[in-house]
């Protein structure tokens, strides 16, 4: 019956509690949602931490952490092997070698380090190949020899990009429906080759009108990216010996994933075609990553644990040590979200109580009665925080249904912050954000809200206990 | 056998700095099966007598003992639970849960006894035939009458199966027809059920089918007369 009475009581005053509930509502789907936003950050972010940068665990000599020389070759290499491949915890692993190279073009150089892989081991270890740039070609399919794949940053570099308006862009622009003088416009500069992408913004922005370059402007430039493939690019490093080697790469595919600083850092190219030039033997790789079954944090550590008492002379790391980043954000992401409720439902927890005490305050003369026909301090206070507990969980589960919702939709069709991309991807983070939550998140958001509404009711709830029932029922 | 013993009983107001007697000295003895009434005029300290009968007010002096009971000496929760098992209040203005129905304003007092679902919904619909509302057991406070709203709180007050019922002007907010409707069902009950009722009062109608009288001015009972 006190949940009777609790529940009608909340809708005593339905305005007033509508209130409250759409308050409440609000600021759980806003909660619910930038956890949603947050988890899915996150998320892609260790996904991209393990599947494209450093895989479960890595193995490497101790010696190539301090001094990245070609010399500090895995030790014991034939025996991990050997482990690793009779090991039913690892699903796949593949082995690198890894050289530090300056890179050079006619136009440009940089310096980056050439990962010598096997680009079909590789494939069931890193999803590098699904970041191949449509038009850009392909990972390691073209039958040409010494073929690399480099990033978008490393081709910029290396002035290995241009752009053309070509007729396709112009007919392309016809079938949207772009204007005339538009088409007139770009035609002047036809097949005019543009080496960098500044240069050809800056003859869009001062030959298109401002209107123009809103509607068509990243269509234009979208086209108009030419990527050099088979272009050849120089490597100079210095060999297993200490003596500096030249040697030239097609470049057969250009990749960019979200991480700007992995992407300028890394070449791929086929480990047969280096290990001759870099003096290095069978068996000499720098580091081997692997794939495990069980992802879960438990099972990598003892993992790496069982590997550290095995191979004691080796460096063994889990994804964690290595992209501590992406680490720390898996540890602690839980505690972040259950903050961004907190505060939300901390700040809400002023209108509860507000309302909860209005609510105890209108009705003194109907509690004094309660009081006095026998209802215990425990059951007046029961009566008031399971009203309060009502009164909040509607809206909070209105607000998770509807967050919940809004995760779904665009968990499903994606967040793009392509303004903010550049920035997002300097810190290897993905400007598109697919949201996602866990139903366990849910249950602890149910339980916040309860904890809260019992919180919030204690002040109302006093307030009902310190009446006298012969003075509140003569009001 | 008494069912209540009220001996010198006295209640003193302290307010602003002026001591009140509203209750001055007073020892009464109701027994099973009574139908009184307190009477006096505004002030006289009837209504102060009445809560003080009903635990809702501690009393500067003397006591109030309730089936061996002193009820003065018990502990506020002890106090609480007295009233629920011993207790039956009709207040003046009805007081009613407006979110529950009749029955379950009915049923509510035996919840809190722990009485079983089936037997709380056997007395309430009981109750509330015996007060003339069989028929609007499911109808809220407000859509039922003044007269028919106390005869509500007066099926709650015998609920809990009280030791006695004490009214507080349960006549005061009612029209002649309901008045003399609600007595006649109390006095029914009174005499069919050997109920106690105790009324605090200045209702000629209600004084009129009191067998017990008791006049109270200035905190002193000034007359005891019992009736045949």
């Amino acid at each position: 019956m006190i949940w009777n009475i609790s529940w009608k009581n909340v809708w005593r005053n339905k305005s007033r509690s509508l209130i409250v509930i759409c308050a409440v509502t609000l600021g759980t789907v806003s909660g619910v949602f930038v956890a949603g936003l947050m988890k899915g950050w996150v998320d892609q972010r260790i996904h991209a931490a393990i599947y494209t940068e450093a895989s479960h665990i890595k193995i490497q000599n101790p010696e190539y952490l301090n001094n990245e020389e070609l010399k500090h070759t895995i030790p014991n290499y034939e025996e991990i092997e050997n482990y690793l491949n009779n090991s039913d915890e690892v699903k796949d692993w593949t082995k690198h070698a890894k050289i530090v190279a300056m890179a050079s073009t006619s136009r440009g150089n940089t310096a980056l380090t050439l990962k010598g892989i096997d680009p079909v081991e590789e494939k069931s270890i890193s999803d590098i190949y699904d970041f191949i740039i449509e038009d850009a070609g392909d990972y390691f399919e073209s039958g040409f020899k010494n073929p690399i794949v480099i990033s978008e940053k490393t081709a910029d570099q290396l002035r290995l990009i241009n752009y053309i308006i070509s007729q396709e862009l112009i007919d392309s622009l016809k079938q949207l429906g772009a204007d005339e003088k538009l088409m007139a416009s770009l035609s002047t500069i036809q097949d005019q080759r543009f080496i960098t992408e500044k240069k050809f913004k800056a003859e869009l922005e001062s030959m298109l009108k401002p209107k123009q370059i809103k509607d068509y402007g990243a269509y234009i430039m979208k086209l108009a990216k030419n990527y050099k493939i088979r272009s050849k690019v120089r490597f100079t490093f210095t060999d297993i010996h200490g003596d500096m080697v030249q040697k030239s790469f097609r470049v057969c595919g250009i990749y960019k994933t979200y991480n700007t600083m992995f992407d300028q850092m890394n070449a791929f190219v086929k480990i047969d075609d280096i290990n001759a030039i870099a003096g290095l033997q069978e068996s000499d790789y720098h580091e081997i990553t692997t794939i495990l079954n069980n992802d879960s944090d438990e099972s990598v550590k003892s993992f790496r644990d069982n590997l550290n008492k095995k191979f004691p002379q080796a460096n063994i790391m889990t994804w964690k040590e290595l992209a501590p980043d992406a680490g720390m954000m898996s540890d602690f992401m839980t505690i972040y979200y259950y903050i961004i409720m907190g505060v939300i439902f901390f700040a809400l927890a002023f209108g509860i109580i507000n309302t909860m005490l209005m609510a105890v305050l209108e009705r003194i003369k109907e509690l004094g009665m309660l009081m006095a026909i026998g209802m215990n301090k425990k059951r007046v206070f029961n009566m008031i925080m399971l009203e309060t507990i009502f009164l909040t969980l509607v809206g909070s589960i209105a607000g998770m249904v509807i967050g919940g919702a809004l995760i779904g939709i665009f968990g499903h069709f994606g967040l793009n912050f392509s303004t903010v991309q550049e920035g997002f991807e300097a810190f290897g983070w993905s400007a598109m954000v697919y949201p996602t939550i866990e139903t366990s998140f849910f249950l602890g958001v149910t339980l916040m809200v309860i904890i809260v509404a019992i919180i919030s009711s204690i002040i109302p709830a006093r307030k009902a206990l310190q009446l006298n029932p012969v003075e509140a029922i003569r009001t | 056998m008494n069912v209540i013993e009220i001996n010198n009983l006295t209640k003193i107001y302290n307010e602003s700095e002026v001591k009140v007697k509203a209750v001055d000295n007073v020892s009464l003895q109701f027994e099973q099966g009574e139908f009184a009434a307190i009477v006096g005029p505004s002030g006289s300290g009837k209504t102060t007598l009445l809560n003080m009968i009903g635990g809702l007010d501690k009393s500067t002096e003397g006591d109030i003992v309730v089936d061996g009971v002193k009820i003065g000496e018990l502990k506020s929760s002890k106090l609480i639970d007295f009233r629920l098992r011993n207790i039956g209040f009709v207040f003046q203005a009805y007081n009613l849960i407006p979110v529950l129905t009749a029955k379950e304003n009915v049923e509510f007092i035996m919840e809190l006894q722990g009485k079983s679902r089936v037997e709380r919904d056997e007395r309430s619909i009981a109750l509330l035939s015996a007060v003339g509302l069989g028929e609007r057991v499911n109808a809220r406070p407000a859509k039922l009458s003044g007269g028919q709203q106390q005869r509500v709180a007066v099926a709650r007050a015998l609920a809990s199966k009280p030791k006695f019922v004490l009214a507080d002007e349960p006549t005061a907010n009612l029209d002649s027809k309901s008045t003399e409707t609600l007595l006649d069902i109390m006095e029914q009950l009174n005499k069919e059920e050997n109920i106690t009722f105790i009324f605090s009062t200045h209702d000629q109608r209600v004084v009129n089918k009191a067998r017990r009288v008791i006049t109270v001015e200035d905190g002193h009972v000034v007359s005891d007369e019992r009736r045949a």
